[in-house]
């Protein structure tokens, strides 16, 4: 065995449920966070998010940005 | 609920104006008490008595620094943005009143049971049980004003300041009541309902996350409205905003462990927290872009905007320790790092270069805007500014070679491994940049104390000049 496999080797029939709760939150996380990155640089949600680049800069303007965008209550 | 319409949305201004000037009052206190035990450190002749020795004063800095100075910040500013952002009033003025009398009665009690004695001992959570009590429902008071007044809002969308805002008020509560559990014996005297390895883990994911929610999470709402704001520039992506915010929510909470290194606790929580913490480099470095980013095509603006130059050396300030702390935590590092003063100068970095600065910023934008007038004196915003800068470097500094000494005296071994040095000894080579330290915190200190003189005479020439006033 080298030194990669034993760094990495696990011996499953120790695994607590603490650890296996541990284990199953950091999968979960991880895959939530590809999600996010995925949906965030995704190139057609682009406009979707960059709508609000200058959001506290346009008093008054908010309103009519986001009628234009037909997300106003 | 307060009434108002689109034209004339009523905004409580005075609750804003209230916490402002309480979070200038109480940086002068924090930087006033941790100076002096500075000094007490370099001088142990200055622990006159047990009410103000070392031992006693040593939290009533760091709550006063965080709690106080930085809790009045955040909520200024919280209540400043979220009117503003969703175009309604707050939800309660009398609940935002009970906030505000609640946490002054939290700091009163703060600064006289710490000189006392009585202390729960859980670092940045010392106050005993009964203030913990009062702590959760006023900050509770706080949280559900916010939610009411973004459900109240009149645009849909939730601006990303406030989902900063948001996510600390929401870990804050969870953390500050799970650390906090605890058996009361007297009203003054109470033990933590867990023991050994659990109450280090429970009380460093407290710890650490005290950092990174209430310190981090929350002065990020901040950067994020004041820096376009002030700057008159768009943010300069979104898209990495809303990355910067999940990405801090998710992973912030797993680095706690990263304090326990070479501890009882399990190895592995202690790579899990090194590992996360290494993480964490990549939303923090991109929301420090992010602020920085922003002022693309209008570096100009930092030749004569005061407010400017506090907020972006604030995030050169987050940029730095986000590496730094990161590096901290890896085994090798941590080995020589922990227990000694560069952990101090770490954390110093974090509070007087990134805190202080982003807060004070944020504060003289608030300020001629709130009383309607212009600010007293530019030079002496400038003054501030440089002696602000100059205090943080030389304190900073003085920490990172007294901490690196420190370690490597500590672990100096000769051939035999018999420890080169005595402990008393490497005390003594600590002493000059223990006294360059109280040097550099006795600037901040001066500094802050300008800050409350313009902040003052500017509050004197309230509506004076109707220029900053529109834009309120």
């Amino acid at each position: 065995m080298n030194s990669l496999t034993e760094f990495f080797s696990t011996d499953w029939e120790a695994m607590t449920r603490s650890d296996w709760t541990g284990m199953v939150i950091v999968i979960i996380l991880t895959v939530l966070m590809i999600g996010l990155y995925t949906w965030v640089f995704k190139p057609s949600n682009r406009d979707h998010f960059e709508q609000y680049r200058d959001f506290v800069n346009e008093n008054n303007e908010e309103m009519k940005r986001e009628t234009g965008h037909g997300q106003t209550k | 609920m307060v009434e108002s319409t689109p034209e004339n949305p009523n905004y409580n201004i005075t609750i804003v104006k209230a916490f402002a000037l309480c979070a200038v009052v109480y940086l002068i206190v924090g930087s006033l008490v941790g100076d002096l035990i500075a000094w007490q450190l370099s001088f142990p002749a200055l622990n006159f008595n047990e009410y103000l020795s070392f031992g006693r004063l040593r939290p009533l800095h760091t709550n006063a620094v965080i709690f106080a100075f930085g809790g009045c910040t955040l909520m200024a500013t919280a209540f400043y943005i979220v009117q503003r952002t969703c175009g309604v009033p707050l939800w309660s003025n009398k609940m935002a009143w009970f906030t505000f009398w609640g946490w002054n009665l939290i700091i009163v009690s703060a600064v006289i049971s710490f000189p006392m004695g009585w202390t729960s001992g859980k670092e940045y959570a010392e106050l005993e049980w009964p203030i913990d009590i009062l702590i959760a429902v006023v900050w509770l008071s706080y949280m559900f004003n916010f939610i009411m007044t973004i459900v109240n809002r009149k645009v849909s969308h939730i601006y990303v300041a406030n989902w900063f805002f948001l996510g600390m008020m929401i870990m804050i509560t969870y953390l500050h009541v799970v650390n906090s559990l605890a058996v009361p014996v007297t009203l003054t005297h109470s033990y933590s309902i867990y023991s050994g390895v659990h109450d280090a883990m429970i009380q460093w994911w407290w710890g650490h996350n005290a950092v990174g929610f209430f310190l981090t999470a929350g002065f990020l709402g901040i950067m994020y409205y004041f820096i376009p704001k002030q700057a008159d520039m768009p943010i300069y992506s979104y898209r990495l905003s809303v990355l910067h915010f999940w990405a801090l929510m998710f992973g912030y909470v797993w680095l706690g462990a990263h304090h326990l290194q070479y501890t009882a606790l399990p190895d592995w929580a202690g790579s899990l927290g090194a590992a996360v913490s290494l993480a964490m480099i990549i939303p923090s470095w991109g929301g420090a872009v992010n602020g920085l980013m922003t002022l693309s095509g209008a570096w100009h603006k930092l030749r004569d905007d005061y407010v400017l130059r506090f907020m972006v050396v604030s995030l050169a300030f987050y940029a730095m320790s986000t590496f730094e702390g990161p590096v901290m935590s890896l085994k090798t590092v941590n080995a020589l790092s922990h227990y000694t003063d560069w952990t101090i100068g770490h954390v110093h970095s974090g509070a007087l270069g990134w805190v202080a600065m982003v807060s004070i910023g944020a504060i003289y934008h608030l300020v001629p805007r709130l009383w309607k007038t212009e600010i007293h004196s530019v030079s002496l915003v400038n003054t501030h500014f440089w002696i602000h800068t100059i205090g943080t470097v030389i304190y900073v500094c003085a920490m990172w070679v007294s901490g690196l000494m420190q370690g490597l005296m500590w672990r100096a071994t000769d051939d035999y491994g018999n420890l080169v040095y005595t402990f008393a000894e490497t005390v003594v080579a600590m002493h000059p940049y223990y006294v360059l330290r109280s040097v550099g915190g006795f600037l901040v200190l001066i500094g802050a104390l300008i800050m409350l003189y313009n902040v003052v005479m500017t509050i004197k020439a309230n509506g004076q000049s109707k220029t900053a006033a529109a834009q309120v």
